[in-house]
């Protein structure tokens, strides 16, 4: 017998039972559901994360801090050491880069700069007749992706800042463009006060106001952005005099290019540093999605799991019902194997229906819900947490095709054995 | 030529045994028709079986053109009959909820023939047996003299040398009955097909060529052929 014309009575014979075909095929469905909505959920989930990533980090980009001593185990007094670091008591104290540690950085291959974390807390931003804001203020790294509502990030230098819509909202600008071109006053005040230094202004230039990005919930992009010189004067103006005035807690190394990033990571470490990338960083997140989305497709495999059960069942009865019929085909010469065949393409074809209704149920579902899921979550405006790929539907349907034509050897193997003359005595 | 050479077959074990079939032979000419007659349980449908593979006796030969089909390899067999035989049962064994187009067709999608020769030998069949209007009605909406013209077009679609009936009136009133005797029989001599028909009806048997009786799985009596005009089979065609 032609294959295609076996698919064609095997399908035939599933309309005949349609409430029974369809009922089977749901609880297969079901199944196919759940794994095509957490392959949707995974993919989109790393989607997420991925523009997180990228919108706050640079790939290119290692996070190089001292490799401290005492990671963890901090169990009876410490030698003294003379390299800078910030006491925390107990014992406890985190080692600070210095300026000949950044030049060792800077010396290695692949390496296009290194930039000191600076971390600056003014007193106050503020600007003539408005009231005074707390802040931070950090490098411009022309890197990272944000959205400007005015302005660019094409020339950050000198006297220059770049500032929220936040910011511009309440520093009393009437609208992003109207703040382009005008200054606003940081203040810098030392930490140690014992020189009779005085509270510094520095006057900036707004170049740019970013958008208030969905996704940069994770790093300070609520934060004003300043020229590297600039920040690194504020940096060391309010740390002189302390024993950390030339010392950093970090320093970021931008590396030539992305494929360099694991080898002058490897450098680095090697140099007696701990560095990380931006992966690194961020690997945590990548490891909660798919922690999560493998919970999710085992509690579908546990569905298609109960289903072969069903599949199983409709088909033996699918056999008894049909054994006249069996007969009949058998008498007139149909071999045995075309006989199997021909119930493991009905088991086929009740997976391929299942499979086709599940994940159709789970695009439609899926597709509905994006909208109100970046409601509910706050998510960015075209983000999309569940994110349906073409191959997924082709696996998810391939897949339980498989798994149901493996569910119907059994009852096919019994119809294939079936004896005509038996077969045929049924009335 | 169908040529049965001591044909035994027993069931059960030991004590328990129970011949069906003891020592059966006789010939058959080509193209002849041949009534299997006798009581039930007497072992006639053992013996089609027999004679068309479906079974295995311990003891003895089925010559079918000079070949032994209970020596062939049950692939082998299988081909057979999808090729050289058919049949047509006492309760028609139509598949009510197919078309009557598909259940003619089953044989030819069974020795696998193309989709287009399908098409013209089915609607063919059809006719010869007056259903060519029928061709899209479901079987289930047939009369019960249509459904056994059903089966005989199913039974004749793959031009067959050899057709089992088992009981083909037995289920039909006598008026109907007839029509499908006819139309047995008038194709099998048109197309030299050789019928062999398991009944318990004496009427019927009267009809055929050659008469076997039999009784509890032994020939009581074979009957000389009738007719001696079965000389050369017409070609192979359905008119």
């Amino acid at each position: 017998m032609r294959l295609r014309d076996t698919i064609r009575r095997a399908g035939r014979s599933l309309k005949n039972a349609k409430a029974r075909t369809l009922l089977t095929s749901l609880a297969i469905g079901v199944g196919a559901f759940t794994i095509t909505l957490s392959l949707a959920a995974g993919t989109g989930g790393r989607e997420y994360a991925g523009d997180i990533v990228s919108s706050n980090t640079n790939v290119r980009e290692l996070y190089v801090q001292p490799k401290q001593d005492t990671q963890g185990s901090v169990s009876g007094p410490q030698e003294y050491d003379d390299t800078p670091s910030m006491s925390f008591g107990g014992g406890f104290s985190l080692k600070l880069l210095e300026q000949a540690d950044i030049d060792k950085i800077t010396e290695l291959d692949n390496v296009e700069s290194v930039t000191p974390v600076y971390n600056v807390t003014p007193k106050y931003v503020t600007r003539q007749g408005e009231k005074k804001y707390q802040t931070t203020v950090e490098a411009f790294l022309g890197t990272i992706q944000q959205e400007y509502l005015a302005g660019n990030g094409d020339n950050v230098t000198g006297e220059t800042v770049v500032i929220p819509d936040s910011y511009r909202e309440v520093l009393g600008f009437e609208s992003a463009r109207a703040a382009i071109g005008q200054t606003v006053d940081i203040v810098v005040s030392p930490v140690a006060a014992a020189g009779g230094l005085q509270d510094k202004t520095y006057s900036l230039k707004i170049v740019g106001v970013t958008k208030k990005s969905d996704l940069a919930a994770l790093s300070g992009q609520s934060s004003l952005q300043a020229s590297n010189d600039v920040v690194k004067e504020m940096y060391q103006y309010a740390q002189q005099g302390t024993p950390i005035e030339n010392a950093y807690m970090a320093a970021t190394v931008l590396a030539t290019s992305e494929d360099a990033v694991e080898d002058l990571k490897k450098n680095i470490n090697d140099q007696g540093y701990d560095a990380q990338t931006a992966e690194d960083l961020m690997s945590f997140i990548f490891q909660f999605i798919n922690v999560l989305q493998g919970v999710l497709i085992g509690f579908g495999a546990l569905a298609v799991l109960t289903s072969i059960f069903g599949i199983i069942n409709t088909q033996y009865i699918s056999v008894l019902e049909r054994t006249q019929q069996i007969g009949l085909m058998k008498a007139l010469g149909m071999r045995r194997r075309d006989v199997g065949r021909l119930f493991k393409i009905e088991a086929a074809w009740i997976g391929f229906l299942g499979g086709a209704i599940g994940s159709g149920l789970a695009f439609a579902v899926g597709t509905a819900a994006n909208p109100w899921i970046r409601d509910v979550l706050t998510l960015g405006e075209k983000t999309n947490l569940l994110i349906f790929e073409p191959w997924t539907f082709a696996a998810v349907i391939i897949g339980l095709m498989l798994v149901s034509v493996g569910a119907g050897i059994l009852p096919a193997r019994k119809a294939a054995k079936l004896d005509p003359i038996e077969a045929l005595r049924t009335e | 030529m169908i040529e049965v050479k001591s044909l035994t077959k027993t069931y059960g074990k030991k004590q328990h045994t129970f011949t069906a079939l003891d020592d059966v032979s006789f010939t058959i000419p080509d193209g002849a028709s041949v009534a299997i007659l006798g009581k039930s349980g007497s072992g006639k449908s053992t013996l089609m079986h027999a004679m068309s593979g479906l079974d295995r006796p311990q003891v003895g030969e089925v010559i079918i053109n000079g070949e032994d089909i209970l020596k062939l390899k049950t692939k082998a067999v299988d081909k057979f009959r999808a090729t050289k035989m058919s049949f047509i049962f006492q309760s028609f064994f139509v598949q009510a909820n197919e078309t009557c187009f598909d259940n003619v067709s089953l044989p030819l999608e069974i020795a696998g023939v193309s989709h287009a020769e399908r098409k013209k030998k089915v609607t063919a069949a059809l006719e010869a047996v007056e259903l060519g209007d029928k061709i899209k009605s479901k079987a289930k909406n047939l009369s019960g003299g249509q459904k056994q013209r059903l089966a005989v077009a199913r039974a004749i679609v793959n031009e067959p040398e050899v057709l089992f009936a088992d009981e083909p009136t037995g289920n039909l009133d006598s008026t109907t009955g007839d029509v499908i005797e006819d139309l047995l029989f008038g194709y099998a001599k048109r197309n030299g097909m050789t019928l062999i028909i398991v009944t318990h009806d004496a009427d019927l048997a009267a009809k055929c060529d050659i008469e076997v009786r039999i009784k509890d799985g032994k020939i009581e009596s074979i009957s000389e052929p009738r007719k001696k005009e079965v000389t050369k089979p017409a070609p192979r065609r359905i008119q």
